[in-house]
């Protein structure tokens, strides 16, 4: 099977995460506007390792390579071995990492253009996650960063934040297209059956910069509210999730905790759609300014019609604004969180028009189908561009 | 009758579940009339594998192939670019040294995702 298009991820696929939202929205349409494709992504566990819909492909990654560098860079090998076969064919190829865009900018002589997607920069990223990495190793990263978003064709960002820090790397603006995160707003799901009456929830993975002792320290301030709970749908599974919990045992606030753990999308949603407040707690750290973020809670939080509690971040500020969408806290900071939240519960009323205007929000300017439709442009214009006809000519051309 | 045990589905996957007609002639498994590759009779993903040259899906040399290959390569086009890492850079990274100490497994979650919200 030959295709027109491919998207590489460094990422399990299809899982919990946030992420896996992202990549099935984008690669549907990459495939769609292509007439299909194949998807390289992470596998392991059950996922088999090829597999085969239709006009799409899906080829997993399974090595068990304990060292994160020395996986990386098996990854970018196997990349370039799941794109030779397609050299004659391929006119996108769409990456999410600097592991898939290396093999895929460096390809000799290659014929098709590159968009790379940048969430954020490893080289700040794993200064976070890898608290050994030396800044010598981050610098050998971030230089392989800037080698591949020379290299490719168009930059994808989700954020006016990271694209803003791009161009600080000396990335031309021209080449940068916004594309932000989406949600799909539907109807309300039912209550889950194992639902507390009252809670506020949180969603997404367990880093330290998603701020979650924040959010904890400021459950402790509301230990006075009777009955309220807080849910964690943790998008990682239950064994990651043991510093986080230790903290909730010594603040004493672990009795009045609800985990979920990688729970399916649609699942989610029920939690965020019933919940009093949804608290997205990211830190004030480098990772979440100076890099940025997109955090997906916030907008599926939206969506789903419940009022945001989010720390007030460059971002976040882009998702949604102060007192008309939701409530923007100081990061860092749990007596004023607690405070927002404390505030929202009292009046619920309002809780509730806020709530319903950050939903209002996401109909007009945030869908999935919206950003689809700028990807698919993007696509369209990248293929054919006029310097340089697309492989195949006249047959591959797009209107 | 053994079901037809192929993943079927791209963003939410499933079983095959239909009656299966034959075995896949290379991985031995039990496949349905609709599954089996009309020709070879393989399933989807022994048919796929061989389309990336890795004749057995199951086989851990392919990687070493490829790697050496791609090292090649790498080694022709990127002179001047970005520098190879060396032991000290690597052993930063081995498992249990990030902030979830202590997980060195490989489950779902423990990989990639450097950006998730
Ligand atoms: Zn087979
Ligand atoms: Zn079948």
């Amino acid at each position: 099977m030959k295709h027109r298009a491919a998207y590489f991820a460094f990422d399990r696929f299809p899982s919990a995460k946030g992420s896996a939202v992202h990549i099935a929205q984008m690669a549907d349409e990459l495939f769609d506007v292509f007439g299909g494709g194949l998807l390289g992504v992470l596998g392991g566990g059950d996922l088999p390792r090829y597999q085969r819909e239709g006009t799409r492909e899906i080829a997993r990654f399974g090595e068990r390579i304990p060292n994160l560098l020395d996986r990386v860079e098996a990854f970018s090998a196997w990349v370039a071995a799941h794109l030779a076969p397609h050299r004659e064919t391929l006119e996108i190829c769409h990456v999410r990492d600097p592991w898939g865009a290396l093999p895929a900018v460096a390809a000799p002589g290659r014929g098709y253009r590159v968009v790379y997607e940048v969430n954020g920069l490893p080289s700040i990223e794993m200064g976070h996650t890898w608290p050994l990495a030396s800044p010598r190793t981050l610098g050998k990263i971030r230089e392989l960063e800037l080698f591949c978003l020379e290299r490719s064709d168009a930059i994808v960002v989700p954020s006016e934040v990271i694209g803003g820090n791009l161009r600080g790397l000396g990335v031309p603006a021209e080449k940068i297209h916004l594309v932000p995160n989406g949600a799909e707003v539907g109807p309300t799901p039912p209550r889950p059956p194992d639902a507390p009456d009252r809670y506020i929830v949180y969603v997404g993975a367990l880093q330290p910069w998603q701020g979650l002792d924040v959010l904890l320290r400021a459950f402790v301030r509301l230990q006075d509210l009777p009955g309220l709970r807080l849910v964690i749908c943790s998008s990682l599974p239950e064994r990651r999730a043991r510093t986080v919990r230790r903290l909730a045992e010594r603040l004493g606030v672990a009795e009045r905790i609800d985990w979920r753990f990688e729970l399916p999308h649609a699942d989610v949603a029920a939690w965020l759609a019933h919940a009093a407040v949804s608290v997205a707690p990211l830190t004030g750290c480098a990772r979440n300014l100076d890099q940025g973020c997109a955090p997906l809670k916030v907008v599926e939080s939206m969506a789903a019609g419940v009022p945001v509690v989010a720390s007030d971040l460059p971002a976040v500020r882009e998702l949604m604004t102060d007192g008309e969408h939701g409530r923007l806290v100081p990061a860092d900071r749990p007596a004023e969180l607690a405070r927002a939240v404390r505030i929202l519960l009292e009046y619920p009323e309002a809780a509730a028009a806020l709530g319903a205007r950050g939903r209002r929000r996401i109909e007009d300017d945030l869908t999935w189908a919206r950003s689809r439709a700028a990807l698919a442009d993007l696509y369209r214009a990248t293929a054919c561009r006029a310097d340089r006809p697309a492989i195949g000519g006249d047959t591959h051309v797009l209107a | 009758m053994t079901p037809c045990t192929v993943t079927t589905g791209f963003f939410v996957l499933g079983r095959c579940g239909r009656p299966s007609v034959a075995d896949c002639p290379r991985c031995r498994r039990r496949v349905c009339a609709e599954h089996a590759d009309p020709q070879s009779g393989t399933c989807p993903e022994c048919a796929a594998a061989q389309g990336y040259g890795s004749d057995d899906p199951h086989d851990p040399t392919w990687i070493v192939r490829y790697r050496r290959r791609h090292y090649e390569q790498a080694h022709a086009s990127y002179q001047g670019g970005w520098t190879t890492y060396d032991d000290y850079d690597r052993g930063a990274f081995n498992p249990g040294d990030d902030w979830s100490y202590g997980s060195g497994d490989f489950g779902a979650g423990d990989d990639g995702g450097f950006v998730d919200s």
